[in-house]
């Protein structure tokens, strides 16, 4: 079966800012696949690029095994997607515009419209104009889920979005997945992407540095870790251990950068040091690109 | 120029002052160069009826003609718009966007942002009168025009006074409502009934006093341009702005301030109302978004309405005026030119057909039909790419093809009711003045009118496709129909430039006389021909162009 996506060369120039360089990228059919990079590493140019939104200018793209500007609007009838800085027809209510789609695409189920806007707790008889941004997401969610695509391909998707409701997005994202059907989505939060997909693509300066499975990408994430004493120690205390870099002592406190299992760090520690406290924090996606891919930035 | 509410105000809005200001004083270069070579003896005799609408004063020469219709016609329409604009958006235009909030959050106070708004728009107002008095002291020198005697400073002074008076109409309007669609709407109805009343109540002896009561009346009643500065109307004017100033200071500080808000309908409350909720609901509802064209078609109802309305009444109207001024008329109609008569496509004064085709079809007819296309057209594809909803309609399985063609004939379907209407409302003033109008002749140049439309239209919608952009499309397309339309009426008054007269869409609209002629269906094929091309290279630029993702 032809991958969900598949990029060969994929380029973008806008003048002299190279906002896509060279991207070879295939997602497979079934896979969550998460698109991770900071703000203007190229994710949104990549994801319009393959809606033919913009046009490429070097490499090609297939969305299904269809080329995307050769056939795009065959494309569109098996995609869904929702926009990164959704905006929608302010004057419209919530099912007005989801008719105006349903219309566009030639007919939808409507039982399933009413099951989404159910579980995501939408309110469709206000104009979108008067919803907040995120009432208004989840309108802009609905409309891309409610016609079961073969692929879904999201841009920041959880963006205003309420924990609870963003656990629904999740699992909403999950069912999709375990029915077969494939899930494209972008997000500059590495926890977000860590929790629902299966594989990660880390873009930066417009380059794809790395595609790795979650579970890997999990493995190896570092994080930040902040020690306190009872005593003063000494910086030579981490000298030896394995996956400590970084380390910074003050007196009590040592700050450091972790990568491995917490089990073999504490063991080091344990009964050599006075440990009072620990704090761990999830280091940032620009602390792993420091880490992981300081030669391909 | 971020310094202060005032300073931001003046950066938002110099450009849209500047190029009207500047494209004004542009006219008056063209518009004396012009003058200066044909021969004036043929404007002393015109029609009253005529003169009034372009205000063209009696006795007139180059100077005085150039300064009367390009500043006290054009001039004082496009400043009193600009003011209209800048006041409307004031206040009620940061509420629409949601950034009055923002602004509020600063420790500064409403009365402030007032203020500095107001300023704002006197500053501007004041340096766009500014850069045409600069042209109206320049140009005659250059050009070798006499203007001795002639008090153009008074004009523009008189020209400000009315701008500023209708523009703080709109800011008080927005301060009290904080409805900037009803700030502007209200304050440019004023400006064009007044400017219409002006024109045509003084040609009915019984009326002519009626004019008064139109604050437009005191920007040119007393003819400054001749007789100075009439410091009474000045004071009238201003002293009417004074007052909507404070108006809106008091109504601003009481009132709650509005969050970011789409407008509530007369549909909205139907759909809201349990016994009218069933009708609303297919029309308001499932009819709308049925389709592309069918969304398209309703977001300009309240255009296109008030359009309608205006002509409707215009054209019942002038049939039964065109029996009381008969007479008058009748008197005129020999002595006039040929060369002159171009302007207004060869009318017969002296019949109803030149009657209609002076006061209806020649200036406002063009107006309605370019300003409802353009706005139209100009907004069909860029509108969505500036809302950031291009993207989202074409996630669907349609062509961009598709979007062009159904966006075209959602603006063709409101060009056609304003042909339509203007064919109706001449029929209604036809039968109510009893004049015998044939029903084909005005049916000929309704779809003249029509198709006119549709070229400039054309034209905003294949901008629009190129760019992506609703400013270009809206302003370089008025821009060019303005300049088509002087090139076709200027052009003719010079019998070796004649010709090129032929070059503007407009010459193949009037010239042929179609309301007492019929219809020359080689014209109509001209311009149908044009409007047919511009939407094939519509579809040719938006295809091949990336979208722009926003602003």
């Amino acid at each position: 079966m032809n991958p969900a996506i598949a990029t060969r060369g994929l380029t973008k120039h806008y003048g002299d800012v190279r906002a896509l360089v060279d991207l070879d990228l295939e997602v497979r059919r079934g896979e969550v696949f998460g698109f991770l990079g900071p703000n203007g590493a190229g994710k949104t140019t990549m994801i319009r690029t393959i809606l033919d939104e913009i046009r490429p200018t070097a490499g090609r793209a297939e969305i299904l095994g269809m080329d995307t500007h050769d056939r795009a609007v065959e494309i569109r009838d098996h995609i869904g997607y929702v926009p990164g800085d959704l905006a929608m027809y302010p004057n419209l209510t919530g099912r007005d515009m989801l008719t105006y789609f349903a219309n566009l695409r030639g007919g939808v189920d409507w039982g399933h419209v009413r099951e989404l806007a159910e579980r995501l707790d939408a309110e469709l008889d206000r104009k979108v104009g008067d919803l907040s941004s995120g009432n208004r997401q989840k309108v802009g969610l609905i409309q891309a889920f409610m016609n079961r695509p073969e692929l879904l391909i999201m841009d920041e998707p959880s963006t205003g979005l309420d924990p609870l409701m963003q656990r629904e997005f999740q699992a909403m994202v999950r069912e999709v997945a375990a029915a077969g059907r494939t899930v494209f989505l972008s997000s500059h939060t590495l926890s977000e992407v860590q929790r629902v997909a299966d594989r990660v693509g880390i873009i930066r300066n417009g380059r794809l540095v790395a595609v790795e499975a979650v579970t890997d990408l999990r493995h190896k994430a570092i994080r930040r870790i902040e020690l306190e004493f009872g005593t003063p120690v000494d910086a030579a205390a981490f000298a030896g251990v394995p996956g400590v870099r970084d380390v910074v002592v003050h007196d009590h406190r040592a700050e450091l950068a972790y990568d491995g299992k917490m089990d073999a760090l504490l063991a080091t520690l344990a009964g050599r040091y006075d440990l009072v406290d620990i704090t761990t924090r999830e280091a940032d996606l620009e602390e792993i690109f420091l880490a992981y891919y300081r030669d391909d930035g | 120029m971020l310094a202060t509410v005032f300073t931001k105000s003046l950066r938002d809005r110099w450009i849209g002052v500047s190029i009207g200001a500047v494209s004004m004083a542009l006219f008056l270069v063209y518009g004396m160069s012009v003058y200066r070579s044909i021969d004036l003896s043929i404007y002393t005799d015109l029609p009253e009826s005529m003169r009034a609408l372009f205000g063209i004063a009696e006795g007139t020469d180059a100077g005085r003609l150039a300064y009367d219709a390009i500043y006290g016609f054009a001039g004082a329409l496009t400043l009193g718009g600009l003011a209209i604009s800048i006041g409307a958006s004031s206040i009620a235009g940061e509420e629409r966007d949601g950034t009055i909030g923002l602004l509020l959050g600063n420790p500064t106070s409403r009365l402030h942002v007032l203020a500095s708004k107001a300023g704002a728009l006197v500053a501007l107002t004041v340096a766009g009168a500014a850069v045409m008095g600069l042209a109206a002291w320049v140009v005659p020198a250059a050009l070798d025009v006499d203007v001795a005697g002639m008090h153009p400073a008074a004009l523009l002074a008189h020209m400000t006074a009315a701008a500023l008076f209708h523009g703080f109409l709109a800011l008080a309007v927005g301060a009290w409502t904080g409805n900037r669609t009803l700030a502007s709407a209200s304050a440019a109805v004023l400006m064009v009934v007044g400017y219409l009343a002006v024109g045509i109540l003084p040609l009915v002896a019984s009326l002519a006093d009626g004019a008064r009561a139109f604050p437009w009346y005191y920007l040119n009643g007393s003819s400054p341009l001749v007789n100075g500065v009439h410091w009474g109307h000045l004071a009238l004017l201003l002293g009417g702005s004074a007052a909507f100033a404070a108006a809106a200071a008091a109504g601003l500080a009481q009132r709650d301030l509005r969050e970011r808000s789409e407008p509530v309908t007369l549909l909205d409350r139907l759909r809201g109302n349990p016994m009218t909720r069933g009708m609303a609901e297919r029309v308001a509802g499932s009819a709308r978004v049925s389709r592309i064209w069918a969304k398209t078609v309703s977001e300009h109802q309240g255009l296109v309405a008030l359009t309608v309305l205006v002509l409707l009444a215009l054209g019942a109207m002038l049939g039964p005026m065109y029996t009381v001024i008969d007479e008058d008329l009748r008197t005129f109609a020999d002595q006039l030119p040929d060369a002159l008569l171009a302007m207004i496509g060869f009318a017969d004064l002296g019949t109803p057909e030149g009657w209609y085709q002076t006061e209806h079809f020649s200036v406002m007819g063009p107006i309605a039909a370019i300003t409802v296309a353009v706005l139209v057209g100009g907004r069909a594809l860029a509108g969505e790419e500036r809302d950031r909803t291009m993207g989202l309609l074409l996630a669907n399985p349609i062509t961009r093809r598709r979007v062009v063609l159904e966006k075209a004939a959602a603006m063709a379907t409101h060009v056609t009711a304003v042909g339509a209407v203007m064919w109706l409302s001449t029929l209604a003033g036809s039968v109510l003045g009893g004049l015998g109008m044939r029903v084909a002749n005005v049916a000929a140049a309704s779809l003249l009118l029509t198709l006119v439309g549709l070229v400039f239209g054309g034209v905003a919608l294949a901008l629009g496709a190129a760019t992506g952009r609703v400013k270009v499309a809206v302003f370089g397309t008025t821009g060019l129909a303005v300049a088509l339309f002087l090139v076709n009426s200027l052009l003719q008054l010079n019998a070796e430039l004649a010709g090129w007269a032929r070059w503007s869409p407009f010459w193949y609209y009037l010239t042929s006389d179609p309301l007492s002629a019929g219809l020359r269906w080689g014209h109509a094929a001209v311009l149908a021909a044009l409007a047919g091309a511009l939407l094939v290279a519509a579809v040719a630029l938006f295809d091949r162009r990336d979208l722009r993702q926003a602003g």
